[in-house]
C-alpha cells in the first residue's frame, strides 16, 4: 500500500462512547470540538464507562485526505439527503464517502475499511458543529457494521405502546411520518419511537426488537429505547384502505428495499438479507394501501391485533 | 462453467430464491425463484466446474427420466443460468 497520511489517535483527541441498539460505537473527536454541540442527537446514547468491544471505530480530524480519487471506482452519485453533492467510491482496500453541503463548501471525506470497522472522517472544521454531516457519516458506519451483529438500520417510521412497536416502511414521500402521526392522534397510548432510521435487532432468543437511534430524519426524536417489534407494514398511497399480509418470499421482497446493507458488498448485502429473512419468520409483515386518514390507522391497528390473536391460536 | 460464489440460495417459506443486488447506480436488485429441482442442482453444483453432461448425470441420478429429457432440461437450465448472469464470466 502506498504511503498515505492518516489521522492519528493521540492526546489531542477525546474518546467518546455511544451505545445504540445495544451496540458500542467508539468515536475519537478533536479536543477542540464540543461533542454535545457536534453530535446533539447522540446525547441520549452517551455512556461514560464501557465494558465489551466496540462494533466500529471512527476517528475525526481536520487534516486533508491525500488518497488519489482518480484511482478509485465510482459506485454511486445519488443521495436523498445530499443530492448531487455526494459520491461513494471504492478502492482495493477502502470505501470512500465524499460529500459537501453546498457547491461553495469544501468536501468532507470518510475513508472506511471494507467491513466499516475502521473509519476516518476528514472533516470540514467550520461545519462540524453547524451541520449534521458528522452524524450522517456515523450513520453510514453504523448501518454497515451493525449487520455483523444481527442488527439492521431500516428506513422507517416507528410508533410504540407498552413495549411493542410497529414499523412503517415506504419510499420517500409515501407518507410514513404522516401515517405515524395518524396513530399518535387517533389511537390511544402511542408514542413516536423514531421517524426515519430505527434499528431492528434479532436477539439470541430470536426475539425481534426495534430501537430508537440518533438518526430520525427531520423529526427530533432521539430515544434510547428498545421495544418488541410487533409488525412491519409497507405503505403505498391508494384510493382506499386495505391491508394485505405477506409471507415468505413476498414478505422478504416487501422488506428488502428498506434495508441499508451496501449492495456493492456481497457480504454486507447477504448479511442484511439474512436478517430480513429471519425477521419475516418471527414478525408479521404486511402491505397497507392507504389514504392519509384516521380510518387507515384504525384498520392497520385492528388488523395487527387480529393477526396476533390468530397466531397465538395457531 | 462455475456458479457465481457471491449469490446465495435461500429457502424462504415455501420458496427457493436467490437475491441479486443491483450493481448500477440505480438500484435494480432482482429476486430469482427456483423450483425444487433447480434449487437441488444449485446446491450440487456449488464450487464445481460443470457442463451440460454433469447436470444431465445429476438429473438421471435423482429423477426417473430418460436421458434425452434430462439432457434437454439440463441445456434449458444452463441457458437460463447464462442468460441471467448467474454463472461466472
Amino acid at each position: 500500500m502506498k504511503d498515505v497520511k492518516t489521522i492519528n489517535q493521540n492526546e489531542s483527541q477525546q474518546r467518546m462512547h455511544y451505545v445504540i441498539a445495544d451496540l458500542l460505537m467508539e468515536i475519537y473527536l478533536p479536543r477542540t470540538v464540543n461533542s454535545a454541540e457536534a453530535l446533539p442527537s447522540f446525547a441520549p446514547f452517551l455512556v461514560e464507562h464501557t465494558d465489551g468491544d466496540p462494533i466500529l471505530s471512527v476517528t475525526v480530524g481536520f487534516e486533508k485526505l491525500q488518497d488519489d480519487m482518480e484511482q478509485t471506482k465510482l459506485l454511486s452519485e445519488e443521495s436523498l439527503v445530499w443530492g448531487d453533492h455526494f459520491q461513494f467510491r471504492e478502492s482495493e482496500n477502502y470505501y470512500y464517502t465524499i460529500l459537501r453541503t453546498s457547491t461553495k463548501q469544501e468536501e468532507w471525506k470518510m475513508r472506511s475499511s471494507k467491513d466499516f470497522f475502521h473509519n476516518e472522517v476528514y472533516a470540514v472544521e467550520n461545519e462540524i458543529q453547524s451541520t449534521t454531516v458528522l452524524s450522517w457519516l456515523l450513520m453510514v458506519t453504523f448501518a454497515q457494521s451493525a449487520l455483523r451483529y444481527q442488527t439492521l438500520l431500516v428506513h422507517a417510521s416507528v410508533v410504540e405502546k407498552q413495549g411493542g412497536g410497529v414499523a412503517f416502511l415506504g419510499k420517500s414521500g409515501t407518507g410514513k411520518s404522516t401515517h405515524s402521526r395518524l396513530w399518535l392522534t387517533y389511537l390511544s397510548g402511542y408514542q413516536l419511537l423514531n421517524d426515519d432510521n430505527p434499528a431492528i435487532r434479532i436477539a439470541a432468543d430470536n426475539k425481534v426488537w426495534i430501537y430508537g437511534t440518533p438518526w430520525s430524519g427531520k423529526t427530533p426524536c432521539y430515544r434510547n429505547v428498545g421495544v418488541a417489534l410487533r409488525a412491519v407494514i409497507r405503505l403505498s398511497q391508494a384510493k382506499e384502505n386495505k391491508l394485505e399480509w405477506k409471507r415468505g418470499k413476498e414478505a422478504l421482497i416487501t422488506l428488502l428495499p428498506s434495508g441499508s446493507g451496501l449492495r456493492w458488498n456481497s457480504g454486507l448485502f447477504g448479511a442484511m438479507t439474512s436478517i430480513f429473512q429471519r425477521v419475516q419468520e418471527y414478525v408479521p409483515v404486511g402491505h397497507l394501501n392507504c389514504l392519509p386518514n384516521a380510518e387507515a390507522a384504525l384498520l392497520c391497528e385492528t388488523e395487527i391485533e387480529q393477526k396476533q390473536i390468530n397466531e397465538v391460536r395457531e | 462453467m462455475i456458479l457465481r460464489e457471491d449469490l446465495m440460495l435461500r429457502h424462504v417459506g415455501d420458496d427457493y430464491i436467490i437475491v441479486e443486488p443491483g450493481q448500477d447506480q440505480i438500484d435494480m436488485s432482482r429476486v430469482y425463484t427456483l423450483n425444487e429441482t433447480a434449487a437441488w442442482l444449485w446446491e450440487q453444483l456449488q464450487g464445481k466446474d460443470f457442463n451440460s453432461d454433469d447436470v444431465t448425470a445429476l438429473l438421471l441420478e435423482r429423477y426417473e427420466v430418460d436421458r434425452q429429457t434430462a439432457a434437454q432440461d439440463a441445456d434449458a437450465l444452463i441457458a437460463l443460468f447464462q442468460s441471467q448472469g448467474l454463472v461466472k464470466k
